[in-house]
């Protein structure tokens, strides 16, 4: 097998390399290099297979990040440059394309892949070879389970925090109007379940009751049982931990049944294009935790909107916004820091990482230890025909409005 | 209170799971097929419904006018030209291939026409409902029950009291003597099969009433129809609505107690009952006496 061994031979000349490039920048203040050199960033996505349509989205946000650096005289004076690889959506291709990018392709900076399934087996690369690893896409606590030191997660907030804001909101009301009682139905799926259960979690504790906690598979048809339930208890709240059929089929089950909850809360389905037009005219008042917004106030969002939309001539969404974001994260260490190369820069982008806070097009981000990012999501409202932000009050763009109209 | 309600509810899925069921047990009783793409086709007449919606504004009723002669026409031909050509000592086998191939088909090319990009007809009576002894009964639902009413019978009429119905019967209770008698059984085989095609046009528009539609979603559908018709015997048209009632009710009404996911598997285990303790079915007689 020529080819195996000439692969291993150049991945030990690569860590042989590492290791002679640590011990240079060891000597030195690490800050002398030439100013001519590009800044390399490896990345391998899934643009084909599984994942293709997401990880074509996330390319389209480095790229437009590339952009946007490169067209402010790039980073610390170096123009960057993306090595983009495919992984074909497979947990087995992600790894050798890391390990190409880090070993024999000697790039100065990686970042990361799309989903879960991904962002773990490449992470584990990453941390091998003691590179910072900023992913746009991993939300599931596994994630952060796996004991990484060099992960960033470049998003507000893991799926169980989505709904913060507006916990925060339900509990700080005057005990008067606070809901006292509410009902939970959750797609069984980890990310569906896991928004759901995050706000559950926050408003038992809270003293808001819990009266129906209904689970239903992804393969349910008929929601008009889940929905009996509900309106049966008369819950003043309700969640939906919803994808988008099952959630909108949940509520037009539950207006059939004449149910009209004060606070109606559902994940991924009224901020999806289509939700309106399904629904017609009874949306008002429904809420839904969203991670990017291209309305958001925040600075560099107007202008990555502006540009991205000149680049690639559509409206930049979450996918595009992630891969943004991730590479805002990293060139702020950068920039930072001082340096941008392998060896033992990358310690120090996660050090700094670590204690600071980052703007970004979805608001500034901070990390726990695990890499877990400590926001939480911005919630959105549906008020008149169309969705806004309400919450937190700093990024607002309506009025919370509460008890929800009828629907 | 629930209870009333979730009788009323279980009445009402009962009437759409007897509709979405005929279909698929017909063909049985009059080829032996199994017949996997019938969901796939209540599906594409869903989409159609959508479509001519979204495109035309038409109400999705009246979209039948279109899609019930147009899959009467596809039935007949998909029976003539491909089905009629296996082998008549592994066709029930067969079928499922062949079927299994068709539903792909279709899958696939509601992708490529409509993508994958969940649908929904926007009705202005999508959430209206009719209050009775406090229960409410929902609309569209009603609707889609009393379609269910309607086609069934009209296709026991149509199997009783007609010249047509007759010969259909003879074909399924005996094909040999049927033809002994001057039947042309191939024909009315055809015919009988675009019926049952017929029926998820009408299926197909009763659910685009109330539900989210998508590409592979027949593959939600198909489990519990096989189980429907299994229970109610295999080729009775009776008899699946019978058995669609009894198990739309059962769910609707062991939700209560047992939550979503349990009480979807009441499908399932009747299905093993039934297999296990009366493999002809609990509604049907002997196959050759159905109807």
């Amino acid at each position: 097998m020529p080819i195996n061994h000439f692969r291993s031979t150049a991945a030990a000349l690569g860590s042989a390399t590492i290791l002679a490039l640590t011990g240079c920048s060891g000597d030195g203040s690490g800050g002398g290099e030439n100013t001519s050199d590009p800044i390399v960033v490896g990345i391998s996505l899934p643009l084909t297979g599984d994942f293709s349509e997401p990880g074509k989205g996330v390319q389209e946000g480095y790229e437009a990040w590339a952009k946007v650096v490169n067209d402010k005289g790039g980073l610390l004076g170096r123009q960057v440059e993306l090595k983009i690889l495919d992984d074909q959506s497979n947990a087995d291709r992600v790894v050798a394309d890391y390990e190409q990018l880090i070993g024999k392709d000697q790039v100065d900076l990686v970042v990361g892949p799309f989903s879960t399934r991904l962002v773990v087996p490449s992470a584990r690369v990453a941390e091998e070879y003691d590179m910072l690893f900023v992913e746009p896409a991993g939300a599931a606590k596994e994630v952060f389970e796996q004991g990484f030191k060099n992960l960033f997660y470049a998003a507000p907030a893991v799926a169980n925090d989505h709904y913060n804001h507006l916990a925060e909101h339900i509990l700080a009301l005057p005990p008067d109007q606070r809901p006292k009682t509410a009902a939970y139905a959750a797609m069984d799926d980890p990310f569906a379940q896991g928004t759901a259960y995050g706000l559950k979690e926050k408003l038992e504790a809270g003293g808001v009751k819990t009266v129906v906690n209904e689970v239903y598979p992804p393969n349910t048809t008929d929601f008009s049982g889940i929905a009996a339930k509900v309106a049966a208890a008369k819950a003043d709240v309700l969640v939906g931990g919803s994808q988008y059929q099952d959630g909108v089929n949940l509520i037009v089950a539950l207006q059939q049944l004449g149910y009209q909850p004060k606070l109606a809360a559902f994940s991924t389905a009224p901020t999806n294009p289509e939700f309106a037009k399904a629904i017609g005219n009874k949306t008002e008042g429904i809420l839904s935790p969203t991670g990017y917004s291209q309305d958001a106030p925040y600075e560099s969002n107007k202008e990555f909107v502006e540009k991205f939309k000149a680049q690639f001539g559509k409206e930049p969404e979450e996918d595009q916004a992630n891969g943004y974001t991730t590479g805002q994260v990293v060139a702020a260490a950068v920039t930072a820091v001082g340096c941008a190369e392998q060896g033992e820069c990358q310690k120090k982008l996660v050090d700094w990482l670590h204690s600071n806070k980052v703007d970004t097009v979805v608001g500034p981000l901070s990390w726990d230890a695990t890499g877990k990012p400590q926001g939480a999501h911005m919630i959105q409202q549906w008020v008149g025909n169309d969705i806004k932000i309400v919450l937190p009050s700093d990024v607002k763009e309506a009025e919370f409005v509460y008890p929800k109209p009828a629907w | 209170m629930l209870v009333l309600q979730s009788i009323v509810l279980g009445l009402l899925l009962g009437g759409l799971y007897a509709l979405l069921a005929a279909g698929l047990t017909l063909y049985f009783g009059i080829m032996r097929v199994v017949m996997i793409a019938h969901s796939a086709f209540l599906i594409l007449a869903a989409y159609l419904a959508w479509w001519m919606h979204d495109r035309f504004g038409l109400d999705p009723l009246l979209s039948m006018v279109v899609t019930v002669p147009l899959f009467f026409a596809a039935g007949v031909a998909l029976q003539r030209l491909l089905l009629t050509r296996l082998r008549p000592a592994t066709l029930t086998m067969m079928s499922v291939l062949l079927t299994f191939a068709i539903a792909l088909g279709v899958e696939g090319l509601l992708g490529y026409a409509f993508t994958g990009t969940q649908r929904r007809i926007q009705l202005g009576y999508g959430s209206a409902s009719l209050e009775l002894f406090g229960a409410r009964i929902a609309v569209v639902k009603l609707i889609a029950f009393v379609l269910a009413a309607v086609a069934l019978t009209s296709l026991y009429v149509l199997m009783k009291r007609t010249r047509f119905g007759w010969a259909l019967r003879a074909t399924i209770q005996h094909r040999d003597a049927a033809r002994l008698l001057g039947i042309d059984t191939e024909r009315v085989a055809g015919y009988g099969f675009g019926i049952g095609l017929a029926t998820a046009a009408i299926g197909g528009t009763a659910l685009s009433l109330d539900t989210t539609i998508y590409p592979s979603l027949h593959w939600h559908w198909i489990g519990p129809l096989m189980a429907i018709i299994v229970v109610g015997g295999l080729g009775s048209v009776p008899g699946a609505a019978a058995a669609a009632m009894v198990l739309g009710m059962a769910q609707s009404l062991l939700q209560i107690p047992m939550g979503t996911t349990w009480a979807q598997t009441v499908f399932y285990v009747a299905l093993f009952a039934t297999l296990a303790f009366r493999p002809q079915g609990f509604f049907g007689g002997r196959l050759a006496q159905r109807f």
